[in-house]
C-alpha cells in the first residue's frame, strides 16, 4: 500500500472526528511514512509494518469513546437524562400512581382489619364494664375467634408489606438508573 | 498474544521509555518494535490516549534534517502511573514466573 492510499483510508476511516482531531492523528502518521521514508525504507514496507488503516482507526475510536464516556456530561447526555426523567415521570404518574395507590389502599385496610380484630376481646372488657348484667359468653368466645384471626392476618400483613416495600424499592432504584443510564450511555 | 493484554504492556514500555528522557514518535515506534512484534501503527493511538488523559505533554521541535518533531514528555501524573504500572508488572510477572517454575518442576518430578 502507498503512503497516500494508506491516509486515505485512514482519513475516512476517522470520518466521525472532528476535523481538527483527524488532522491532527493523520499528521502522526504522516510524519511516521516520512522518517520511514528518510531512513530509506519503501513506501509499501512502512504501511506493512504500521498495519492495516481500519484496525488502526478501530484502536483510535475505541479511545475516543471511553473518553466521552467518562467526561459524562456532555450536552447531549444531560437531555438523555432530562427526557428519561420527564418521560418516567409521566409513566410513573398516568400508569404507575394507579395502581400503586390501589395496592396501598388494601395494605392499609388489611392492617386495620387485623389490628381491629386484635383489639375485639379488649371491646367485650369494656362491654362489660357498661353492662355487668350481660349475658357475654357468647360475645367473649368471638372475641377470641376473632383476635385469632387477627394475629394470623397481621402475620400474613407482614410478608405482604415487606414484599412490596422490596418491589418498590427495587422500582425506585430502576428509576434512578434509568436516568444515570440516560446521563451515561453515550451511542 | 491476547490484544488486551498487549496493550497494557505496550502503555508501560512507552511509559517507561519517557521515564528518562523526552523522545519523539518515531524513535518511540522503532525502539518498541525491535523488541516486540507489534503493528507500529498502533502505538500512536496509545500515545494519544495517554496524551489525552494528562500522562504526556507534547512539543514540536525543528530538526536539522527531516520533518519537525513531535516530542513526548512525562508528567508528573504520568510518573506516579508508571509507577504504579511496574509494581503492577512486577507482581504479574514474579507471580507467573513461580507458576512456571513450579509446573516444570512438576512435569520432571
Amino acid at each position: 500500500m502507498t503512503k497516500d492510499k494508506f491516509l486515505q483510508q485512514l482519513e475516512a476511516e476517522l470520518k466521525r472526528l472532528s476535523p481538527v482531531e483527524r488532522a491532527d492523528i493523520l499528521l502522526d502518521y504522516e510524519e511516521h511514512f516520512l522518517f520511514g521514508l528518510e531512513e530509506g525504507k519503501s513506501e509499501e514496507a512502512i504501511a506493512g509494518a504500521l498495519g492495516s488503516p481500519s484496525q488502526i482507526a478501530k484502536e483510535i475510536l475505541a479511545g475516543y469513546h471511553v473518553k466521552r464516556a467518562s467526561a459524562n456530561l456532555s450536552a447531549e447526555s444531560v437531555i438523555r437524562a432530562a427526557w428519561a426523567v420527564i418521560g418516567l415521570s409521566f409513566f410513573n404518574l398516568v400508569i404507575v400512581l394507579g395502581p400503586a395507590l390501589g395496592v396501598a389502599g388494601v395494605i392499609l385496610a388489611g392492617w386495620a382489619v387485623s389490628l381491629t380484630f386484635l383489639a375485639s376481646p379488649l371491646l367485650v372488657v369494656v362491654e362489660w364494664l357498661f353492662y355487668p348484667d350481660g349475658f357475654m359468653l357468647f360475645d367473649l368466645f368471638v372475641s377470641i375467634g376473632m383476635c385469632g384471626i387477627g394475629i394470623l392476618l397481621g402475620m400474613v400483613m407482614l410478608y405482604v408489606t415487606k414484599a412490596l416495600k422490596k418491589a418498590l424499592i427495587g422500582y425506585l432504584k430502576y428509576n434512578v438508573s434509568l436516568v444515570k443510564g440516560g446521563l451515561r450511555h453515550d451511542n | 498474544m491476547n490484544v488486551q493484554f498487549k496493550k497494557g504492556v505496550l502503555e508501560l514500555c512507552v511509559l517507561v521509555m519517557l521515564d528518562k528522557k523526552d523522545r519523539y514518535g518515531y524513535e518511540l515506534v522503532q525502539k518498541i518494535s525491535s523488541q516486540i512484534e507489534i503493528s507500529e501503527g498502533s502505538i500512536y493511538p496509545i500515545l494519544r490516549r495517554l496524551t489525552n488523559e494528562e500522562y504526556f505533554t507534547t512539543y514540536l521541535r525543528e530538526s536539522t534534517e527531516g520533518p519537525s518533531r513531535k516530542y513526548y514528555r512525562l508528567t508528573d501524573k504520568g510518573r506516579t502511573y508508571l509507577y504504579e504500572l511496574i509494581t503492577e508488572w512486577n507482581e504479574f510477572a514474579s507471580g507467573v514466573n513461580q507458576l512456571i517454575k513450579e509446573g516444570v518442576n512438576n512435569d520432571e518430578g
